[in-house]
């Protein structure tokens, strides 16, 4: 099971192409959504030289997409600590660097794409740190302490369990697909993302994209013990 | 028109879900098979269940550790890290009282010319000096080294070995009963009463010498 590598964005996109690719579900073609109209406003205001409103503006992008970010980055390094600060850092790069934002992309593209080169980064790290050191997996454990009892802290325990086992099979499963399968389920799955947003973050293309989903989908309910 | 003999085939049918989940229109013919085919229409809705199954788990488990509280935090941090962004690191001085000290040492390392100028002299006058001592000393003949005096008793001298010297001009002789006694008044003062219980132990001159024979 390989790393996909970073996330690419195609070349130069075209504005006819651009329109094409703006998710319906979120915004009409040719109209701008509404995080990348904050995105616009808040480059103008670090142009003028605003910083304390460009950060109150930034504030409202923070909000709108923490929850999401924070999702698909604890999917691919299945860390709270990390995922907390890889989101944290991506949002901060994406404030450091919001002077060569285009609005020819939308803004969660652009955002997405930052966090998962991130995450990867991350997950290379840890790769080469677990090479020399013994994974601290007393760290780990309240993760796991709160995956086990916080989310389901109205059942029982018989039923806490099995909702644990349950997470852990998932795990398993979807970490056993082959890279760029596990990618594109992550994105469109975990990051609400489209598949032409999906296409448009790794370059692939959208039909490529549509495969890669299915195949996944398809192994993972074999895997989990669904009809394959 | 797909027949009800000829099912949906799986990738069909997941192009079905995406397109639900786009909001974007289902392919005519299969939206007209699976109005017709009960089966293919179940396997739609497993599809659907199990995919949302997997993101119910997913949300559920992220939000059992990302807690509103947690997310609340984190937005703080990130302001707090956007409002020091593009500030130079700052460097802390540790500990600032040592610190202080030891600039004012720096400034005052900075050492005007003259004082190299005045170094360099010195080392050569000592240097001068000191060979001219050496060659004194080279053409000076060989003085004998006069004897520390050493002040031995009398009564001792014959029991000090060769080198010792003895004095030429003892001391006044005393008495060694008068000393003695004098000894013995002194550790008798106030004092020394501390010393007194060695004193008890220690027996007495004189006692000692009448019982010899």
């Amino acid at each position: 099971m390989s790393d996909p590598g970073p996330v690419r964005y195609p070349a130069s996109p075209s504005a006819p192409a651009v329109a094409a690719q703006l998710p319906e579900r979120r915004s009409a073609p040719g109209k701008l959504a509404d995080d990348t109209r904050l995105a616009v406003e808040i480059r103008e205001l670090v142009e003028r030289g605003h910083a304390n409103e460009a950060r109150e503006r930034f504030s409202g992008l923070v909000a709108a997409h923490q929850r999401r970010a924070l999702r698909v980055a604890y999917q691919y390094l299945r860390d709270g600590a990390d995922a907390d600060e890889a989101v944290q850092d991506a949002f901060v790069k994406v404030f450091a660097h919001i002077g060569s934002y285009r609005e020819a992309w939308p803004f969660e593209v652009w955002f997405t794409r930052i966090l998962i080169n991130g995450c990867l980064d991350r997950r290379k790290a840890r790769l080469r740190r677990d090479r020399w050191f013994v994974p601290a997996e007393e760290a780990r454990g309240a993760d796991e302490a709160r995956r086990a009892f916080g989310g389901a802290s109205d059942l029982d325990p018989e039923a806490r369990l099995l909702a644990r086992e349950r997470r852990d099979r998932l795990d398993d499963a979807v970490h056993r697909l082959d890279g760029r399968q596990r990618t594109v389920f992550m994105l469109c799955h975990y990051g609400d993302c489209t598949p032409r947003e999906v296409s448009a973050m790794t370059g692939l293309n959208e039909s490529t994209v549509r495969v890669h989903l299915f195949r996944a989908a398809r192994k993972l309910r074999g895997l989990l013990g669904g009809k394959p | 028109m797909i027949s009800r003999a000829h099912h949906l085939q799986d990738d069909r049918l997941f192009e079905c879900y995406l397109a639900g989940l786009d909001g974007t229109a289902v392919d005519r013919l299969a939206a007209a098979h699976l109005a017709e085919c009960p089966a293919c229409a179940a396997h739609l809705r497993e599809l659907v269940a199990f995919m949302d199954g997997l993101r119910a788990e997913a949300d559920a488990e992220t939000d059992a550790i990302f807690t509103p509280e947690r997310l609340r935090i984190q937005q703080q941090q990130i302001l707090h890290r956007l409002e020091h962004l593009g500030h130079a690191a700052r460097v802390l001085s540790f500990p600032a009282r040592l610190m202080g000290r030891r600039m004012a040492r720096t400034a005052s390392r900075i050492a005007p010319r003259w004082a190299v100028a005045a170094a360099a002299a010195g080392l050569f006058v000592g240097v001068g000096v000191g060979t001219l001592i050496d060659a004194a000393r080279r053409e000076a003949p060989p003085a004998a080294i006069a004897p520390i005096p050493m002040v031995v008793p009398p009564a001792l001298a014959p029991m000090i070995v060769s080198p010792a010297l003895t004095v030429s001009d003892p001391l006044p002789a005393a008495d060694d009963d008068a000393f003695l006694s004098d000894l013995e008044m002194a550790l008798s003062g106030p004092r020394n009463r501390e010393l007194m219980p060695f004193d008890a132990l220690t027996p007495r001159v004189q006692a000692v010498s009448s019982q010899l024979p």
